[in-house]
Protein backbone atom coordinates (compact mmCIF):
# COMPACT_ATOMS: atom_id res chain seq x y z
CA UNK A 1 0.00 0.00 0.00
CA UNK A 2 1.33 3.40 -0.87
CA UNK A 3 1.98 5.92 1.82
CA UNK A 4 0.77 9.48 1.47
CA UNK A 5 1.85 12.14 3.94
CA UNK A 6 -0.44 15.11 4.53
CA UNK A 7 1.19 18.30 5.73
CA UNK A 8 -1.64 20.71 6.42
CA UNK A 9 -2.13 22.87 9.48
CA UNK A 10 -5.92 22.91 9.45
CA UNK A 11 -6.68 20.00 11.73
CA UNK A 12 -10.13 19.18 10.44
CA UNK A 13 -9.18 19.30 6.78
CA UNK A 14 -6.17 17.13 7.59
CA UNK A 15 -8.30 14.52 9.34
CA UNK A 16 -10.93 14.45 6.60
CA UNK A 17 -8.26 14.08 3.93
CA UNK A 18 -6.73 11.24 5.91
CA UNK A 19 -10.08 9.45 6.16
CA UNK A 20 -10.77 9.97 2.49
CA UNK A 21 -7.39 8.71 1.31
CA UNK A 22 -7.55 5.72 3.64
CA UNK A 23 -10.95 4.85 2.18
CA UNK A 24 -9.51 5.02 -1.28
CA UNK A 25 -6.79 2.49 -0.87
CA UNK A 26 -3.88 4.56 0.37
CA UNK A 27 -2.14 4.61 3.68
CA UNK A 28 -2.45 8.22 4.74
CA UNK A 29 -0.55 9.84 7.57
CA UNK A 30 -0.28 13.42 8.66
CA UNK A 31 2.05 15.64 10.59
CA UNK A 32 0.59 17.15 13.74
CA UNK A 33 3.47 19.42 14.66
CA UNK A 34 5.28 21.81 12.41
CA UNK A 35 8.46 22.57 14.37
CA UNK A 36 10.87 20.65 12.20
CA UNK A 37 8.67 19.84 9.26
CA UNK A 38 11.40 19.03 6.76
CA UNK A 39 13.10 16.44 8.98
CA UNK A 40 9.73 14.91 9.87
CA UNK A 41 8.77 14.57 6.23
CA UNK A 42 12.07 12.98 5.32
CA UNK A 43 11.78 10.62 8.24
CA UNK A 44 8.31 9.39 7.26
CA UNK A 45 9.51 9.11 3.68
CA UNK A 46 6.11 8.84 2.00
CA UNK A 47 5.45 7.77 -1.59
CA UNK A 48 3.71 11.08 -2.10
CA UNK A 49 3.50 14.33 -0.19
CA UNK A 50 0.46 16.60 0.02
CA UNK A 51 1.84 19.94 1.11
CA UNK A 52 -0.01 23.05 2.20
CA UNK A 53 1.68 26.33 1.31
CA UNK A 54 0.74 28.29 4.43
CA UNK A 55 2.25 26.55 7.40
CA UNK A 56 2.93 27.97 10.87
CA UNK A 57 6.71 27.83 10.99
CA UNK A 58 7.94 27.56 7.45
CA UNK A 59 6.59 28.43 4.10
CA UNK A 60 5.56 25.52 1.89
CA UNK A 61 7.60 26.68 -1.04
CA UNK A 62 10.73 26.67 1.09
CA UNK A 63 9.94 23.17 2.38
CA UNK A 64 9.38 22.01 -1.17
CA UNK A 65 12.77 23.36 -2.24
CA UNK A 66 14.57 21.83 0.72
CA UNK A 67 12.99 18.41 0.22
CA UNK A 68 13.91 18.41 -3.43
CA UNK A 69 17.56 18.76 -2.44
CA UNK A 70 17.37 15.42 -0.65
CA UNK A 71 14.52 13.44 -2.12
CA UNK A 72 12.67 12.83 -5.35
CA UNK A 73 9.33 12.06 -3.67
CA UNK A 74 6.33 13.40 -5.65
CA UNK A 75 4.89 16.56 -4.13
CA UNK A 76 1.42 17.98 -4.64
CA UNK A 77 1.00 21.48 -3.32
CA UNK A 78 -2.34 22.57 -1.85
CA UNK A 79 -2.96 26.27 -1.61
CA UNK A 80 -5.70 28.84 -1.39
CA UNK A 81 -3.78 31.33 -3.51
CA UNK A 82 -4.82 30.93 -7.05
CA UNK A 83 -2.74 32.91 -9.43
CA UNK A 84 -0.49 31.53 -12.08
CA UNK A 85 2.63 33.14 -10.66
CA UNK A 86 2.31 31.14 -7.42
CA UNK A 87 1.77 28.02 -9.47
CA UNK A 88 4.88 28.75 -11.49
CA UNK A 89 6.96 29.36 -8.36
CA UNK A 90 5.79 26.09 -6.83
CA UNK A 91 6.56 24.12 -9.95
CA UNK A 92 9.97 25.79 -10.13
CA UNK A 93 10.66 24.70 -6.58
CA UNK A 94 10.08 21.14 -7.67
CA UNK A 95 6.42 20.45 -6.96
CA UNK A 96 4.80 17.94 -9.32
CA UNK A 97 1.35 19.39 -9.17
CA UNK A 98 -0.57 22.29 -7.72
CA UNK A 99 -4.19 22.31 -6.56
CA UNK A 100 -6.14 25.25 -5.24
CA UNK A 101 -8.66 25.11 -2.41
CA UNK A 102 -11.47 24.23 -2.50
CA UNK A 103 -10.35 21.37 -4.66
CA UNK A 104 -12.36 18.79 -6.50
CA UNK A 105 -11.47 15.73 -4.49
CA UNK A 106 -12.05 13.25 -7.31
CA UNK A 107 -9.68 15.16 -9.53
CA UNK A 108 -7.12 15.26 -6.74
CA UNK A 109 -7.50 11.51 -6.35
CA UNK A 110 -7.02 10.97 -10.08
CA UNK A 111 -3.96 13.22 -10.00
CA UNK A 112 -2.47 11.29 -7.08
CA UNK A 113 -3.06 8.02 -8.91
CA UNK A 114 -1.50 9.26 -12.11
CA UNK A 115 1.57 10.71 -10.39
CA UNK A 116 2.07 7.52 -8.39
CA UNK A 117 1.66 5.43 -11.51
CA UNK A 118 4.40 7.40 -13.19
CA UNK A 119 6.79 7.23 -10.27
CA UNK A 120 6.06 3.70 -9.18
CA UNK A 121 6.60 0.75 -11.45
CA UNK A 122 4.53 -1.65 -9.37
CA UNK A 123 1.36 0.19 -10.10
CA UNK A 124 2.00 0.52 -13.81
CA UNK A 125 1.31 -3.21 -14.06
CA UNK A 126 -2.22 -2.24 -13.09
CA UNK A 127 -2.88 -1.76 -16.79
CA UNK A 128 -4.85 -4.98 -16.62
CA UNK A 129 -7.39 -5.56 -13.92
CA UNK A 130 -8.27 -9.19 -13.30
CA UNK A 131 -11.93 -9.32 -12.39
CA UNK A 132 -12.18 -13.14 -12.23
CA UNK A 133 -14.91 -13.44 -14.84
CA UNK A 134 -13.03 -11.23 -17.27
CA UNK A 135 -9.91 -9.16 -17.57
CA UNK A 136 -10.14 -5.43 -18.11
CA UNK A 137 -7.25 -4.15 -20.19
CA UNK A 138 -7.09 -0.45 -19.51
CA UNK A 139 -4.27 0.56 -21.82
CA UNK A 140 -5.86 -1.23 -24.79
CA UNK A 141 -9.43 -0.41 -23.72
CA UNK A 142 -10.72 -3.99 -24.10
CA UNK A 143 -12.38 -6.71 -22.08
CA UNK A 144 -10.92 -10.18 -22.40
CA UNK A 145 -12.43 -13.55 -21.59
CA UNK A 146 -10.83 -16.82 -22.62
CA UNK A 147 -9.04 -15.50 -25.71
CA UNK A 148 -11.97 -13.42 -26.81
CA UNK A 149 -11.36 -9.71 -26.76
CA UNK A 150 -13.95 -6.98 -27.26
CA UNK A 151 -13.13 -3.33 -27.66
CA UNK A 152 -14.70 -0.72 -25.44
CA UNK A 153 -15.21 2.93 -26.21
CA UNK A 154 -13.59 5.51 -23.95
CA UNK A 155 -16.78 6.08 -21.97
CA UNK A 156 -17.64 2.40 -21.69
CA UNK A 157 -14.18 1.75 -20.30
CA UNK A 158 -14.54 4.49 -17.71
CA UNK A 159 -17.97 3.22 -16.64
CA UNK A 160 -16.89 -0.41 -16.40
CA UNK A 161 -13.75 0.53 -14.52
CA UNK A 162 -15.76 2.46 -11.99
CA UNK A 163 -18.22 -0.41 -11.59
CA UNK A 164 -15.31 -2.81 -11.08
CA UNK A 165 -13.82 -0.55 -8.41
CA UNK A 166 -17.20 -0.38 -6.66
CA UNK A 167 -17.98 -4.05 -7.21
CA UNK A 168 -21.02 -5.47 -5.44
CA UNK A 169 -22.09 -2.00 -4.43
CA UNK A 170 -24.98 -0.13 -5.95
CA UNK A 171 -23.70 2.74 -7.97
CA UNK A 172 -26.16 5.49 -8.83
CA UNK A 173 -26.40 7.00 -12.28
CA UNK A 174 -25.33 10.32 -10.82
CA UNK A 175 -22.16 8.85 -9.35
CA UNK A 176 -21.25 7.36 -12.72
CA UNK A 177 -21.94 10.62 -14.46
CA UNK A 178 -19.91 12.56 -11.93
CA UNK A 179 -17.03 10.20 -12.41
CA UNK A 180 -17.19 10.67 -16.18
CA UNK A 181 -17.47 14.45 -15.90
CA UNK A 182 -14.44 14.54 -13.65
CA UNK A 183 -12.47 12.88 -16.42
CA UNK A 184 -13.62 15.27 -19.14
CA UNK A 185 -16.45 13.16 -20.63
CA UNK A 186 -19.46 15.40 -20.27
CA UNK A 187 -22.19 12.89 -21.04
CA UNK A 188 -25.87 13.43 -20.38
CA UNK A 189 -28.50 11.12 -19.05
CA UNK A 190 -29.49 9.61 -22.40
CA UNK A 191 -25.93 8.97 -23.45
CA UNK A 192 -25.33 7.20 -20.16
CA UNK A 193 -28.28 4.86 -20.80
CA UNK A 194 -26.99 4.12 -24.28
CA UNK A 195 -23.50 3.43 -22.95
CA UNK A 196 -24.82 1.12 -20.24
CA UNK A 197 -26.90 -0.84 -22.76
CA UNK A 198 -23.93 -1.24 -25.09
CA UNK A 199 -21.73 -2.27 -22.21
CA UNK A 200 -24.26 -4.87 -21.14
CA UNK A 201 -24.46 -6.20 -24.71
CA UNK A 202 -20.69 -6.47 -24.89
CA UNK A 203 -20.58 -8.35 -21.61
CA UNK A 204 -23.31 -10.68 -22.88
CA UNK A 205 -21.32 -11.28 -26.05
CA UNK A 206 -18.63 -12.71 -23.81
CA UNK A 207 -21.23 -14.89 -22.12
CA UNK A 208 -21.38 -12.72 -19.03
CA UNK A 209 -25.12 -12.45 -18.79
CA UNK A 210 -26.74 -10.63 -15.92
CA UNK A 211 -23.42 -9.55 -14.48
CA UNK A 212 -24.40 -5.91 -14.79
CA UNK A 213 -27.61 -5.56 -12.90
CA UNK A 214 -30.01 -2.63 -12.96
CA UNK A 215 -31.38 -1.65 -9.57
CA UNK A 216 -34.52 0.25 -10.36
CA UNK A 217 -34.53 3.75 -9.04
CA UNK A 218 -31.13 3.27 -7.45
CA UNK A 219 -28.57 2.61 -10.15
CA UNK A 220 -26.41 -0.28 -11.27
CA UNK A 221 -24.37 -3.00 -9.70
CA UNK A 222 -21.68 -5.27 -11.02
CA UNK A 223 -22.32 -8.61 -9.36
CA UNK A 224 -19.89 -11.39 -8.72
CA UNK A 225 -20.24 -14.44 -10.94
CA UNK A 226 -21.97 -17.56 -9.62
CA UNK A 227 -18.87 -19.72 -9.56
CA UNK B 1 -7.93 86.92 -22.45
CA UNK B 2 -8.23 89.55 -25.17
CA UNK B 3 -7.42 93.24 -25.03
CA UNK B 4 -11.01 94.26 -24.40
CA UNK B 5 -11.28 92.01 -21.36
CA UNK B 6 -7.96 93.32 -20.12
CA UNK B 7 -9.15 96.97 -20.46
CA UNK B 8 -12.39 96.11 -18.69
CA UNK B 9 -10.29 94.84 -15.83
CA UNK B 10 -8.40 98.15 -15.75
CA UNK B 11 -11.46 100.38 -16.09
CA UNK B 12 -11.26 101.89 -12.61
CA UNK B 13 -7.62 102.80 -13.08
CA UNK B 14 -8.33 104.34 -16.51
CA UNK B 15 -11.25 106.44 -15.26
CA UNK B 16 -9.27 107.73 -12.28
CA UNK B 17 -6.32 108.44 -14.51
CA UNK B 18 -8.46 110.42 -16.98
CA UNK B 19 -10.06 112.29 -14.08
CA UNK B 20 -6.53 113.08 -12.85
CA UNK B 21 -5.59 114.45 -16.25
CA UNK B 22 -8.73 116.58 -16.22
CA UNK B 23 -7.85 117.89 -12.75
CA UNK B 24 -4.35 118.82 -13.93
CA UNK B 25 -5.82 120.67 -16.94
CA UNK B 26 -8.26 122.57 -14.68
CA UNK B 27 -5.44 123.30 -12.28
CA UNK B 28 -3.33 124.69 -15.13
CA UNK B 29 -6.05 127.02 -16.56
CA UNK B 30 -5.24 130.11 -14.46
CA UNK B 31 -1.51 129.90 -15.31
CA UNK B 32 -0.13 131.60 -18.42
CA UNK B 33 1.72 128.54 -19.79
CA UNK B 34 2.03 128.00 -23.50
CA UNK B 35 -0.69 125.87 -24.94
CA UNK B 36 2.07 123.52 -26.07
CA UNK B 37 2.89 122.64 -22.47
CA UNK B 38 -0.77 122.32 -21.55
CA UNK B 39 -1.12 119.64 -24.24
CA UNK B 40 2.33 118.06 -23.78
CA UNK B 41 1.82 117.07 -20.14
CA UNK B 42 -1.41 115.01 -20.54
CA UNK B 43 -0.31 113.47 -23.86
CA UNK B 44 3.03 112.32 -22.55
CA UNK B 45 1.42 110.93 -19.38
CA UNK B 46 -1.21 109.12 -21.42
CA UNK B 47 1.52 107.76 -23.68
CA UNK B 48 3.48 106.38 -20.72
CA UNK B 49 0.36 104.80 -19.25
CA UNK B 50 -0.55 103.17 -22.57
CA UNK B 51 2.96 101.73 -22.92
CA UNK B 52 2.94 100.33 -19.40
CA UNK B 53 -0.54 98.85 -19.97
CA UNK B 54 0.63 97.28 -23.24
CA UNK B 55 3.65 95.70 -21.56
CA UNK B 56 1.46 94.34 -18.78
CA UNK B 57 -1.06 93.03 -21.31
CA UNK B 58 1.53 91.19 -23.36
CA UNK B 59 3.30 89.57 -20.40
CA UNK B 60 0.01 88.37 -18.99
CA UNK B 61 -1.28 87.24 -22.35
CA UNK B 62 1.83 85.17 -22.95
CA UNK B 63 1.47 83.51 -19.57
CA UNK B 64 -2.25 82.79 -19.85
CA UNK B 65 -1.98 81.54 -23.41
CA UNK B 66 0.77 79.19 -22.33
CA UNK B 67 -1.51 77.84 -19.59
CA UNK B 68 -4.57 77.43 -21.75
CA UNK B 69 -2.57 75.68 -24.44
CA UNK B 70 -1.06 73.22 -21.97
CA UNK B 71 -4.50 72.76 -20.43
CA UNK B 72 -5.88 71.65 -23.76
CA UNK B 73 -3.06 69.23 -24.51
CA UNK B 74 -2.66 67.82 -21.04
CA UNK B 75 -4.68 64.74 -20.20
CA UNK B 76 -4.12 64.82 -16.45
CA UNK B 77 -4.84 68.48 -15.93
CA UNK B 78 -3.83 68.53 -12.29
CA UNK B 79 -0.19 68.17 -13.37
CA UNK B 80 -0.24 71.69 -14.80
CA UNK B 81 1.70 73.27 -11.94
CA UNK B 82 4.65 71.06 -12.83
CA UNK B 83 4.71 72.25 -16.42
CA UNK B 84 3.95 75.98 -16.60
CA UNK B 85 6.79 78.52 -16.69
CA UNK B 86 7.34 80.62 -13.62
CA UNK B 87 5.28 83.81 -14.05
CA UNK B 88 7.09 87.15 -13.64
CA UNK B 89 4.22 89.17 -12.19
CA UNK B 90 3.01 89.17 -8.66
CA UNK B 91 -0.50 87.64 -8.98
CA UNK B 92 0.94 84.91 -11.18
CA UNK B 93 3.61 84.09 -8.66
CA UNK B 94 1.10 83.99 -5.83
CA UNK B 95 -1.28 81.80 -7.78
CA UNK B 96 1.45 79.37 -8.70
CA UNK B 97 2.39 78.99 -5.06
CA UNK B 98 -1.25 78.47 -4.11
CA UNK B 99 -1.85 76.01 -6.90
CA UNK B 100 1.13 73.99 -5.77
CA UNK B 101 -0.25 73.88 -2.28
CA UNK B 102 -3.69 72.89 -3.54
CA UNK B 103 -2.12 70.12 -5.61
CA UNK B 104 -0.16 68.88 -2.68
CA UNK B 105 -3.19 68.64 -0.46
CA UNK B 106 -5.13 66.96 -3.26
CA UNK B 107 -2.36 64.37 -3.72
CA UNK B 108 -2.42 63.68 -0.05
CA UNK B 109 -6.15 63.22 -0.12
CA UNK B 110 -6.07 61.00 -3.21
CA UNK B 111 -3.25 58.96 -1.77
CA UNK B 112 -5.20 58.44 1.41
CA UNK B 113 -8.07 56.99 -0.61
CA UNK B 114 -5.70 54.96 -2.73
CA UNK B 115 -4.25 53.52 0.42
CA UNK B 116 -7.70 52.84 1.86
CA UNK B 117 -8.82 51.08 -1.34
CA UNK B 118 -5.65 49.03 -1.53
CA UNK B 119 -5.96 48.16 2.12
CA UNK B 120 -9.55 47.05 1.61
CA UNK B 121 -8.65 45.07 -1.49
CA UNK B 122 -5.82 43.33 0.36
CA UNK B 123 -8.19 42.49 3.17
CA UNK B 124 -10.80 41.09 0.77
CA UNK B 125 -8.19 38.92 -0.93
CA UNK B 126 -6.88 37.71 2.39
CA UNK B 127 -10.39 36.98 3.61
CA UNK B 128 -11.20 35.07 0.45
CA UNK B 129 -8.10 32.95 0.83
CA UNK B 130 -8.93 32.30 4.45
CA UNK B 131 -12.47 31.20 3.73
CA UNK B 132 -11.33 28.72 1.11
CA UNK B 133 -9.94 26.41 3.77
CA UNK B 134 -13.24 25.95 5.64
CA UNK B 135 -15.00 25.44 2.29
CA UNK B 136 -12.43 22.83 1.30
CA UNK B 137 -12.87 21.18 4.68
CA UNK B 138 -16.67 21.16 4.38
CA UNK B 139 -16.35 19.59 0.95
CA UNK B 140 -14.09 16.90 2.37
CA UNK B 141 -16.56 16.18 5.16
CA UNK B 142 -19.30 15.86 2.54
CA UNK B 143 -17.15 13.56 0.43
CA UNK B 144 -16.59 11.30 3.43
CA UNK B 145 -20.28 11.31 4.34
CA UNK B 146 -22.15 11.12 1.06
CA UNK B 147 -25.92 11.12 1.23
CA UNK B 148 -28.87 13.11 -0.06
CA UNK B 149 -28.54 15.76 2.64
CA UNK B 150 -24.84 16.39 2.18
CA UNK B 151 -25.32 16.35 -1.57
CA UNK B 152 -27.76 19.19 -1.21
CA UNK B 153 -25.36 21.08 1.08
CA UNK B 154 -22.66 20.47 -1.50
CA UNK B 155 -24.73 22.25 -4.13
CA UNK B 156 -25.17 25.23 -1.84
CA UNK B 157 -21.44 25.24 -1.12
CA UNK B 158 -20.87 25.45 -4.86
CA UNK B 159 -23.01 28.55 -4.95
CA UNK B 160 -21.08 30.07 -2.06
CA UNK B 161 -17.88 29.26 -3.87
CA UNK B 162 -19.12 31.00 -7.00
CA UNK B 163 -20.10 34.13 -5.11
CA UNK B 164 -16.73 34.19 -3.36
CA UNK B 165 -14.94 33.79 -6.64
CA UNK B 166 -16.96 36.66 -8.08
CA UNK B 167 -15.94 38.85 -5.14
CA UNK B 168 -12.29 37.92 -5.61
CA UNK B 169 -12.31 38.78 -9.28
CA UNK B 170 -14.25 41.96 -8.61
CA UNK B 171 -11.59 43.04 -6.14
CA UNK B 172 -8.91 42.25 -8.66
CA UNK B 173 -10.65 43.66 -11.70
CA UNK B 174 -9.07 47.09 -11.41
CA UNK B 175 -5.57 45.75 -11.22
CA UNK B 176 -5.70 42.94 -13.75
CA UNK B 177 -2.28 43.93 -15.04
CA UNK B 178 -0.67 42.96 -11.73
CA UNK B 179 -2.31 39.61 -11.61
CA UNK B 180 -2.13 37.95 -14.93
CA UNK B 181 0.24 35.52 -16.41
CA UNK B 182 -0.11 34.87 -20.08
CA UNK B 183 0.80 31.58 -21.64
CA UNK B 184 -0.32 29.32 -24.45
CA UNK B 185 -3.47 27.46 -23.48
CA UNK B 186 -5.63 25.03 -25.36
CA UNK B 187 -9.27 26.13 -25.40
CA UNK B 188 -10.29 22.56 -24.60
CA UNK B 189 -8.42 22.70 -21.30
CA UNK B 190 -10.11 25.88 -20.11
CA UNK B 191 -13.54 24.77 -21.28
CA UNK B 192 -13.18 21.39 -19.55
CA UNK B 193 -12.03 23.03 -16.36
CA UNK B 194 -14.93 25.39 -16.19
CA UNK B 195 -17.47 22.67 -17.00
CA UNK B 196 -16.04 20.55 -14.22
CA UNK B 197 -16.24 23.48 -11.88
CA UNK B 198 -19.94 23.83 -12.60
CA UNK B 199 -20.54 20.09 -12.62
CA UNK B 200 -23.15 20.02 -9.90
CA UNK B 201 -25.27 22.81 -11.33
CA UNK B 202 -25.03 21.53 -14.90
CA UNK B 203 -25.84 17.97 -13.92
CA UNK B 204 -28.72 19.02 -11.73
CA UNK B 205 -30.33 20.84 -14.64
CA UNK B 206 -29.72 17.74 -16.80
CA UNK B 207 -27.85 19.75 -19.35
CA UNK B 208 -26.56 18.26 -22.54
CA UNK B 209 -23.13 19.52 -23.46
CA UNK B 210 -21.75 19.44 -26.96
CA UNK B 211 -18.12 20.33 -27.47
CA UNK B 212 -16.52 20.67 -30.88
CA UNK B 213 -13.42 22.14 -32.52
CA UNK B 214 -11.75 23.12 -29.29
CA UNK B 215 -8.19 22.21 -30.23
CA UNK B 216 -7.20 25.83 -30.86
CA UNK B 217 -4.44 27.38 -28.80
CA UNK B 218 -4.63 30.97 -27.61
CA UNK B 219 -2.33 33.23 -25.61
CA UNK B 220 -4.08 34.23 -22.43
CA UNK B 221 -4.34 33.81 -18.69
CA UNK B 222 -6.40 30.67 -18.20
CA UNK B 223 -7.57 31.57 -14.65
CA UNK B 224 -9.36 34.67 -15.88
CA UNK B 225 -10.91 32.91 -18.85
CA UNK B 226 -12.11 30.05 -16.67
CA UNK B 227 -13.75 32.62 -14.42
CA UNK B 228 -15.41 34.33 -17.40
CA UNK B 229 -16.63 30.98 -18.77
CA UNK B 230 -17.97 30.12 -15.32
CA UNK B 231 -20.12 33.23 -15.32
CA UNK B 232 -21.42 32.42 -18.81
CA UNK B 233 -22.19 28.80 -17.92
CA UNK B 234 -23.90 29.83 -14.71
CA UNK B 235 -26.08 32.19 -16.69
CA UNK B 236 -27.01 29.38 -19.05
CA UNK B 237 -27.96 27.21 -16.08
CA UNK B 238 -29.98 30.00 -14.51
CA UNK B 239 -31.91 31.01 -17.61
CA UNK B 240 -32.85 27.71 -19.16
CA UNK B 241 -36.36 26.88 -20.26
CA UNK B 242 -37.81 24.43 -17.77
CA UNK B 243 -39.98 22.69 -20.37
CA UNK B 244 -37.10 22.07 -22.75
CA UNK B 245 -33.93 19.96 -22.46
CA UNK B 246 -31.12 22.43 -22.14
CA UNK B 247 -28.25 22.05 -24.54
CA UNK B 248 -25.07 24.06 -24.35
CA UNK B 249 -22.86 24.02 -27.41
CA UNK B 250 -19.29 25.18 -27.03
CA UNK B 251 -17.18 25.54 -30.14
CA UNK B 252 -14.37 27.61 -31.61
CA UNK B 253 -13.96 29.22 -34.98
CA UNK B 254 -10.70 30.43 -36.42
CA UNK B 255 -10.74 33.74 -38.23
CA UNK B 256 -7.95 35.63 -39.95
CA UNK B 257 -6.85 37.58 -36.92
CA UNK B 258 -8.68 35.91 -34.10
CA UNK B 259 -10.14 32.77 -32.58
CA UNK B 260 -13.76 32.94 -31.47
CA UNK B 261 -15.00 30.77 -28.66
CA UNK B 262 -18.78 30.48 -28.60
CA UNK B 263 -21.02 29.29 -25.81
CA UNK B 264 -24.49 28.79 -27.18
CA UNK B 265 -27.51 27.65 -25.21
CA UNK B 266 -31.17 27.11 -25.99
CA UNK B 267 -32.46 28.90 -22.93
CA UNK B 268 -34.98 31.68 -22.52
CA UNK B 269 -32.96 34.27 -24.42
CA UNK B 270 -33.35 38.00 -24.07
CA UNK B 271 -35.44 40.78 -25.50
CA UNK B 272 -33.73 42.53 -28.39
CA UNK B 273 -33.83 45.83 -26.56
CA UNK B 274 -31.99 44.40 -23.57
CA UNK B 275 -29.05 42.79 -25.35
CA UNK B 276 -27.03 45.98 -25.58
CA UNK B 277 -27.39 46.57 -21.87
CA UNK B 278 -26.31 43.18 -20.49
CA UNK B 279 -22.78 44.40 -19.74
CA UNK B 280 -24.03 47.30 -17.62
CA UNK B 281 -23.35 47.04 -13.94
CA UNK B 282 -26.46 46.08 -12.03
CA UNK B 283 -28.55 45.48 -15.13
CA UNK B 284 -30.86 42.55 -14.49
CA UNK B 285 -33.35 42.66 -17.38
CA UNK B 286 -36.81 41.15 -17.51
CA UNK B 287 -35.48 37.62 -16.96
CA UNK B 288 -33.35 38.60 -14.01
CA UNK B 289 -36.28 40.18 -12.23
CA UNK B 290 -38.41 37.06 -12.48
CA UNK B 291 -39.09 35.65 -9.04
CA UNK B 292 -36.49 32.96 -8.45
CA UNK B 293 -33.53 34.03 -10.53
CA UNK B 294 -31.75 36.23 -8.02
CA UNK B 295 -29.84 38.08 -10.68
CA UNK B 296 -27.24 40.50 -9.36
CA UNK B 297 -26.27 42.16 -12.60
CA UNK B 298 -22.61 41.68 -11.76
CA UNK B 299 -21.58 38.56 -13.70
CA UNK B 300 -21.53 39.83 -17.26
CA UNK B 301 -20.45 43.31 -16.17
CA UNK B 302 -17.34 41.75 -14.64
CA UNK B 303 -16.82 39.57 -17.72
CA UNK B 304 -16.82 42.61 -19.95
CA UNK B 305 -14.49 44.53 -17.66
CA UNK B 306 -12.02 41.66 -17.46
CA UNK B 307 -12.21 41.01 -21.21
CA UNK B 308 -11.42 44.67 -21.89
CA UNK B 309 -8.41 44.49 -19.63
CA UNK B 310 -7.22 41.23 -21.18
CA UNK B 311 -7.67 42.53 -24.72
CA UNK B 312 -10.37 39.97 -25.52
CA UNK B 313 -13.60 40.79 -27.31
CA UNK B 314 -16.92 39.70 -25.83
CA UNK B 315 -20.19 39.68 -27.76
CA UNK B 316 -23.70 38.56 -26.97
CA UNK B 317 -26.37 37.47 -29.41
CA UNK B 318 -29.78 36.37 -28.31
CA UNK B 319 -33.22 35.57 -29.60
CA UNK B 320 -36.03 35.65 -27.10
CA UNK B 321 -37.42 32.18 -26.34
CA UNK B 322 -34.68 30.61 -28.54
CA UNK B 323 -31.43 31.03 -26.70
CA UNK B 324 -28.30 33.04 -26.16
CA UNK B 325 -24.84 32.90 -27.66
CA UNK B 326 -21.86 34.51 -25.95
CA UNK B 327 -18.66 34.81 -27.95
CA UNK B 328 -15.17 35.45 -26.69
CA UNK B 329 -12.84 36.75 -29.37
CA UNK B 330 -9.16 36.06 -28.78
CA UNK B 331 -6.72 37.95 -30.97
CA UNK B 332 -4.02 35.79 -32.54
CA UNK B 333 -0.38 36.78 -32.38
CA UNK B 334 -0.97 40.28 -31.16
CA UNK B 335 -0.45 40.24 -27.46
CA UNK B 336 1.73 43.30 -27.89
CA UNK B 337 -1.19 45.47 -26.90
CA UNK B 338 -1.37 44.17 -23.36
Amino acid sequence: MQKILIVEDDEKLRNELEIFLNHNGYQAESLKKFDCTIQDILQVHPDLLLLDINLPNADGEFICKEIRKQSEMPIIIITSRDNEIDELISINYGADHYVTKPFNIQILLAKIASILRRTNVEISNQDKIDCKEFILNISKSTIIKENREIELTKNELKILRYLVEQREKIVSREEIMERLWDTDSFIDDNTLSVNITRLRNKLEELGLKELLETKRGQGYMLKRGEN
Amino acid sequence: MNFKEFLKDKILFLILFLLGLLAIEIFLIPYPFANFIKIYIPVSLLFLVIISLMIEYFTKRKFYQNISQIMEELEEKYLITEIIKKPDFVEGKLFKIWLEEIDKSMYENVNRYKYLTQDYKDYIELWIHEIKTPIATSKMVIENNKNAVTKSIDEELDKIENYIEQALFYARSNTVEKDYYIKKVCLKEIVNESIKKNKNALMQEKIKIQLSDLEEIVNTDSKWIVFILNQILQNSCKYHKPEKDLTIEIFAKVGKENVTLSVKDNGVGMKNSEISRVFEKGFTGTNGRKSNKKSTGIGLYLCKKLCDKLGIGIEVDSVEEEGTEVRLVFPIGSYSNF
